[in-house]
């Protein structure tokens, strides 16, 4: 079993059996490993091999710039320990895990379609240990033979009977989503690893909400939306629900925000598309759904905390919009860059 | 060698003091910090602390394409005008004139400007 050291800092954790990379490890330790998307893409992992030998199944991840394989950086969610090693890698409190990451073999209890394209995907912890997470937090889903892993966030809430709860999109072409439609039938079994992410609802936050979601972003947008209506210290915070897909079939979680309590005097839902082309009978907004919450909330867009989930194009755009036109603070920005 | 209250002939270093692709902080009083960049044997200056996550670009890193590179998430500015280029960094950091007399290096803090 590996040892891992982050020099300069006396922080040292071991890599189990179990443990698919570094990032994980140090992570589930309880250590504070910069991060973010966990899958390749972002880059806030990146740590510099000073002893050891590593593999790297993925050395052309899309978050390693040419800049980053000329000098040697590597990223600690895609490399695996085959030796002790010392890494120089960023760490910080910020990132430490609120509720420690576990790794369990978790069962399909129900699975229904939401849209022509998203399935909700129920699992049922082993024992029903507690499903320990914040709303807008994610997990990583591994087939046990290997198949994966991906980084989905969970729709539903923290609970005591085990039950963690996605709204998985079929990716076109998309290796593990596709097996997961296709292959997983109720009693099937997968790996979960999780709790992860920053993007998770700031309780204590005085603000109203402002959820933005893309596509499968409707997933995270649903826990947080949950989260606030029914946590009872959140009781004076509105809800301004943006969603937007490509046509109206896309459109979903209306149905499951309006059975919340106080949905009616406390969530503004409002939907969007994108190619009103393919939907002439569409009445409502069309257009990018950045630009719509623009038009919408243009000037008070700062007095917000904003949760954000979708397509990395989407969140990009998403985020100039509230930076640039919104002066909306950074620390008021909450999104995993994993879509 | 340096009035601290002279903003706009602010002493910052020798000219030799940096290799190319090097850069120093500096501290001004009042003011936030700024970091000073040798490039092609030219010196740029911009703020030092990044738009996006609160960190010192003085410890990221500079490349001949005139990018600073933020060391905590890899978002980029271009340190000629502190415009911001790569994601996750939106908005732009403010540039400072440099001037290098007589083997000093100079810069006037007075005129930051963010691009347009």
């Amino acid at each position: 079993m590996p040892t891992i050291k982050i020099e300069g800092t006396g922080e040292q954790f071991e890599q189990t059996e179990s443990q698919d990379c570094i990032l994980r490890a140090g992570l589930t330790a309880g250590y504070g490993l910069a991060y973010e998307c966990n899958s390749g893409g972002c880059g806030t992992c990146k740590f510099q091999l000073i002893e050891g030998e590593i593999e790297e199944p993925w050395p052309t991840a899309p978050a390693l710039s040419a800049r980053d394989i000329k000098k040697g950086r590597k990223l600690a969610c895609q490399c695996k320990a085959k030796t002790d090693l010392v890494i120089k890698m960023r760490t910080d409190p910020e990132y430490a895990p609120i509720n420690l990451p576990a790794r369990f073999e978790a069962t399909l209890s129900s699975r229904r379609d939401v849209t022509s394209d998203i399935v909700e995907f129920c699992f049922q912890a082993p024992d029903s240990a507690d499903a320990k997470f914040l709303p807008g937090q994610y997990a990583m889903l591994t087939f046990p033979d290997g198949r994966g892993p991906r980084a989905y966030s969970m729709s539903n809430l923290p609970n005591g009977d085990g039950v963690w709860e996605f709204w998985i999109r079929r990716k076109p072409g998309g290796e593990v989503s596709g097996a997961l439609f296709d292959e997983l039938r109720v009693g099937g079994r997968i790996v979960v690893d999780g709790p992860y992410g920053h993007a998770y609802l700031r309780a204590e936050s005085e603000r109203d909400i402002l959820c933005i979601a893309g596509g499968s972003g409707i997933s995270p947008m649903l826990s947080i939306a949950r989260g606030v209506l029914m946590d009872p210290d959140m009781e004076g915070r509105q809800v301004h629900f943006y969603f937007g897909g490509r046509t109206p079939d896309d459109l979903c979680g209306l149905d499951e925000l309006k059975v919340l309590p106080g949905f009616q005097e406390r969530v503004h839902y409002h939907p969007a598309i994108s190619m009103p082309e393919e939907s002439p009978e569409w009445t409502g907004d069309t257009g990018f759904i950045h630009e719509i919450v623009e038009n919408q909330l243009g000037n008070e867009l700062s007095r917000f905390e904003c949760y954000l989930a979708g397509p990395p194009p989407m969140v990009q755009a998403t985020t100039k919009m509230l930076q640039l036109q919104g002066n909306v603070p950074t620390g008021q920005i909450h999104y995993d860059p994993f879509y | 060698m340096n009035d601290a209250n002279d903003r706009k002939h602010f002493y910052v270093c020798k000219e030799d003091d940096l290799a190319d692709n090097e850069m120093v902080r500096i501290d001004p009083p009042d003011q936030p910090p700024v970091v000073v960049y040798k490039v092609g044997g030219n010196f740029f200056a911009t703020d030092n602390t990044c738009t996006h996550g609160e960190a010192s670009l003085a410890e990221g890193e500079v490349d001949d394409d005139f990018i600073i590179e933020c060391p905590f998430h890899g978002g980029t500015f271009d340190i000629r005008t502190g415009e911001a280029v790569d994601f996750p960094c939106v908005l732009p950091l403010k540039s400072y004139p440099v001037t290098v007399e007589g083997g000093c290096v100079y810069v006037n803090l007075d005129e930051g400007k963010a691009p347009a």
